[in-house]
């Protein structure tokens, strides 16, 4: 254990002297071009042209985290105590920047078009170019100022953006509460870097005391699990994300939220290490809990922005899973699963980045073509919009994980490691391992059964209102980056193995898996993605072709020999039903019918139903309400009147020479 | 290869593709015996397919190429589900492996594609069947994973080649947690082949299909795929019956002896099961499959008090 801590802390090492690597000036020249990006954004006019000059310098800066995981020597420095700003880059770092430039760029492109329907673009697109600098900084850092300060940045760039973008009481509203809870939770992030700087943790001092390393875990899983949304602490997300335009969206969805599981990756993975058991149990409950309530709470959503919110904390909840089975394994001793079921939570990281981010650029482009995007008011628009709607669906497909796209690769990977939690622990860690396992596979149907919803109520069917029948696909700009990303899901899920055993090397305990287009993992079951797409996309053709061409009789759908009549069509409260009634007693859905009557007759039936969001209702609103009546009753303290503050001054006055004459302030 | 490895090889297609639909056949023979009818021969099924693949098809309106493609998925992934099936606990090295996770994966995706296209079509038939097998899927997934954890302790291996040979075990007999394990996956069956209590294959009212909703607008060969699909269904969850729960002899052409042996005993309880059950209604089902999770929670805790022998 000492021998494999010191091995880890050379290489991590800071270098003096050394020349800069050729990754290390690519690196840095494509922070610097993303930073003229920004000036030019803010300084000119020319805000298209910044745009391309940020995703430039983003590209740049991905290509050389790349190398970097990929085995090129480390940029800059490495972790440091004291509070002198360093900049450096290691693999874990490597990784991140090529899941930032991986979303980041394709949203930069994107937004060269769709900012024009946006208000202020230039400020836009200034701003998000800071986001963007935030984003690199903070995976950058390598000392604790310069962390908290890029952290800090990173929170207020988006908050920024969607203060310029929407005007409305409630959307500034949503905003205060963001920044709220992400600061009254932020304050875990700060404590826990703080007190593992003092100690020089971040130099590679390691960490005594129980009580210390205790707090620190605490302190990082509200912290930085807070930013990551993960469940009871999530109540920002749903608010947030949606109102900011789509790039903004993706980078907040696909990377911001990352960038807070990379902070407790380094905390619980590197600084704080080993970590006891109950830290790895903790996590294994959150991760269920949000992956179950973020999928439960999204399938009830109708409005397709805050729809995909919830399912980002969905996969957080699985990301952090997988972060949780390896820290149980780590404290079990199981190094080489240990290192698999890291490798899973990064490799879900990196796949929820490229579909989360596709999907709300998707659905920027379908509130261009028809405006708002509630999901009963959309329908038909695969047919409308082929390319958008194609590289949607295929988005969708990737995120409800089925075989054979990257979301399944990875959500196997996870089953897997969760099934040897069960498999390879004692008692109490096997039920929790076996609760996780069957949580995960409940998320996975869930998931499955909210996107064909998505994908029905949006892209198939007959389109529900006139703005929807008449949609076309956004120009090239925004298409390209859609069909990127999709075409990223496949190679992802294709190809994982390929990528597998370097992530494996990130994590704790070294285990040394074959590179190949399967992924195998040792003595179990074996995940040939290759083979099952090969067969599938080989099989599915034939069967078509074997089906197709034959003379088929055109006749509407069956309704029992009735016309389907647009008022038929089914709704997205509808097609959950089954569901909503099944758990009736833990989402405690409210339902309200109102039937107007004149002179007997039945005028109106209005029929109202809402799922509510029980962590607002029962955990956020009482704190709140709790918080005003203290803030109402201290103002009472304020009267204004002078007289009264001079009298606070002499009760103080007095007080203090009580206490001196006592001798309690000596 | 060894010989016996090509058999089972053999069987895996054959027994997959052309056996699977006498299954359904048998059990509605059976339950006919059982209701006092003479009923249609076990060979019906196979009659259907045919005059299935002669017929001409429907092209309702709207829709999209994702009507076309659903049962031609559909078909696919069970296909490929077939030849990871063990067969008397051997299974040629097939490059889709034998992985039991992927093979949950496979028959999400056919559910997947059969309930988008119910969507296509929005007929409300259609949706309906698909919005309550969805629902049911979900406790589905996470009983049958929870049965796969419990199988997977002896072996830690969730590869089902490895998985069909904790079968040979003599322990296995006295093993609670084993016998928790089938029972919670007797229930999966019952919900994933669409038998009653949980659906009615045979109802014609289409307010209360759950399998059967979305299938509704298909007719010719998309029909004939969907129905094989059926068949196959069966196929594999009761060839998986049989090989990773039923104690059993080690020697190869005793296991296959123990499988062809079974087949015909589970169509029989299928149609016991159908003739004494009605159906329950549909809130209940995901209780009813529920109810295999807890069972397995205690087959865990009976393995712990055992020793984790």
């Amino acid at each position: 254990m000492a021998a494999r801590s010191a091995g880890r802390h050379e290489r991590a090492a800071p270098l003096p002297g050394r020349a800069m690597s050729a990754a290390g000036i690519v690196c840095v020249a494509g922070a610097a071009v993303v930073g003229c990006g920004v000036l030019l954004a803010l300084g000119t006019h020319a805000w298209r042209l910044a745009l391309t000059v940020q995703a430039a310098g983003l590209s740049a800066v991905g290509v050389s985290g790349a190398a970097v995981l990929f085995g090129a020597p480390h940029m800059g420095v490495g972790f440091r105590g004291g509070f002198a700003p360093a900049f450096g880059v290691d693999r874990l770092s490597g990784f991140f920047l090529v899941v930032l430039s991986l979303i980041a760029v394709p949203a930069a492109v994107y937004a060269r078009d769709a900012l024009r329907d946006v208000p202020h673009p230039r400020v836009v697109a200034g701003l998000g170019g800071v986001f963007s600098v935030a984003l690199v900084g903070l995976v950058a850092a390598r000392d604790v100022a310069t962390f908290l300060g890029f952290w800090e940045l990173m929170t207020l760039a988006p908050a920024s953006v969607i203060l310029v973008v929407r005007q409305d009481e409630r959307a500034r509203r949503d905003v205060f509460a963001y920044m709220a809870i992400t600061h009254l939770g932020g304050t875990g992030v700060w404590a826990s870097m703080l007190v593992l700087s003092v100690h020089g943790a971040l130099g590679g001092v390691a960490l005594h005391g129980g009580g210390v390393r205790a707090l620190v875990a605490v302190a990082a899983i509200v912290g930085f699990g807070t930013k990551a949304g993960a469940m009871p602490l999530h109540s920002w997300l749903p608010r947030a994300h949606p109102l900011a335009p789509a790039n903004v969206s993706a980078l907040m969805s696909g990377v911001m939220i990352k960038l807070a599981l990379y902070g407790l990756i380094r905390v619980l993975f590197t600084w704080d290490r080993p970590v006891p058991l109950w830290v790895g149990l903790t996590l294994l409950a959150l991760g269920a809990l949000s992956a179950v309530g973020g999928v439960l709470y999204a399938l009830f959503q109708h409005e397709l922005k805050r729809l995909l919110a919830f399912h980002s904390i969905e996969n957080v909840g699985i990301i952090v899973l997988g972060l949780g089975a390896s820290l149980v394994f780590a404290s079990m001793g199981r190094w080489q699963w240990s290192a698999i079921a890291f490798a899973a939570a990064l490799l879900h990281t990196l796949n929820h980045a490229v579909f989360k981010a596709l999907l709300f650029l998707g659905a920027g482009s379908f509130s261009t073509a028809v405006g708002a995007l509630e999901l009963d008011r959309l329908g038909g628009l695969l047919r409308r919009m082929p390319w958008t709607g194609g590289a949607f669906a295929v988005g969708a497909m990737a995120i409800a994980g089925l075989p054979p796209l990257n979301g399944f690769a990875s959500e196997w990977m996870t089953l897997e490691s969760l099934l040897h939690v069960a498999v390879y622990g004692p008692f109490g860690v096997s039920v929790a391992g076996a609760l996780a396992t069957a949580a995960l596979a409940a998320t996975a149907a869930l998931a499955v059964f909210c996107f064909v919803k998505v994908i029905g109520l949006v892209l198939l069917g007959a389109p529900r209102r006139p703005e929807t029948a008449n949609a076309e696909d956004p120009p090239v700009g925004m298409r390209g980056p859609l069909v990127f990303l999709a075409g990223l899901c496949v190679v992802l899920g294709v190809v994982p193995g390929l990528l597998v055993p370097t992530l494996a090397q990130l994590g704790p305990g070294a285990v040394a898996l074959s590179r190949g287009a399967t992924v195998v993992l040792p003595s179990t079951g074996r995940l040939p993605t290759l083979a099952l797409a090969t067969g599938l996309l080989l099989l599915v053709g034939a069967l078509w072709r074997a089906a197709r061409g034959r003379r088929a009789a055109p006749s509407p759908a069956w309704a029992c020999g009735q016309f389907v009549e647009p008022a038929m069509a089914w709704t997205s409260a509808g097609f959950t039903k089954p569901l909503r009634l099944f758990l009736e007693a833990v989402l405690r859905p409210s339902r309200e019918l109102t039937v107007r009557v004149e002179h007997g007759v039945v005028r109106e039936v209005v029929y109202e139903a809402n799922v509510p969001h029980l962590f607002d209702t029962l955990i956020y609103e009482p704190i709140t309400h709790a918080a005003l009546r203290t803030a109402a009753a201290a103002r009472r303290l304020q009267s204004g009147s002078l007289r009264t503050y001079l009298l606070y001054l002499v009760g103080l006055l007095a007080l203090l020479l009580v206490l001196a004459r006592s001798g309690v302030l000596t | 290869m060894s010989a016996a490895t090509a058999v089972a090889g053999v069987v895996q297609v054959v027994g997959g593709v052309a056996v699977a639909p006498l299954i359904p056949g048998i059990v509605q023979r059976v339950k006919a015996r059982l209701q006092g009818r003479p009923g249609p021969s076990a060979l019906q099924p196979y009659r259907e397919l045919r005059r299935l693949w002669r017929k001409s098809g429907v092209a309702p309106t709207p829709r999209t190429i994702i009507y076309e493609l659903a049962p031609a998925t559909v078909a696919a992934s069970l296909l490929i589900a077939l030849v990871m099936l063990p067969i008397g606990g051997r299974s040629p090295g097939w490059p889709v492996g034998n992985d039991a996770l992927v093979l949950v994966g496979l028959l999400a995706l056919g559910r997947f594609a059969i309930t988008l296209a119910a969507w296509d079509t929005a007929s409300g038939f259609g949706l309906m069947g698909a919005s309550r097998e969805l629902t049911f899927a979900v406790a589905v997934e996470a009983v049958l994973l929870l049965v796969l954890v419990l199988i997977a302790f002896p072996g830690a291996s969730t590869d089902l080649v490895a998985l069909s040979a904790q079968a040979t075990r003599p322990a296995v007999w006295g093993e609670p947690a084993h016998w928790a394990a089938a029972f919670a996956f007797g229930l999966v069956v019952l919900a994933e082949t669409g038998r009653q209590p949980v659906d009615n294959p045979d109802t014609h009212l289409e307010l209360t299909m759950v399998h059967e909703g979305p299938l509704l607008e298909y007719a010719g060969r998309e029909l004939a795929y969907l129905q094989w699909a059926a068949a196959a269904r069966h196929w594999i969850m009761l060839v998986l019956a049989t090989e990773l729960f039923i104690p059993q002899p080690g020697p190869f052409l005793a296991r296959l002896a123990v499988l062809a042996g079974s087949l015909p005993l589970w169509c029989v309880l299928l149609a016991v099961c159908e003739t004494t059950q009605a159906k329950m209604r549909i809130l209940r089902v995901p209780l009813f499959v529920g109810a295999g999770g807890a069972v397995c929670l205690l087959g865990l805790a009976s393995w712990f008090a055992g020793g984790g022998s």
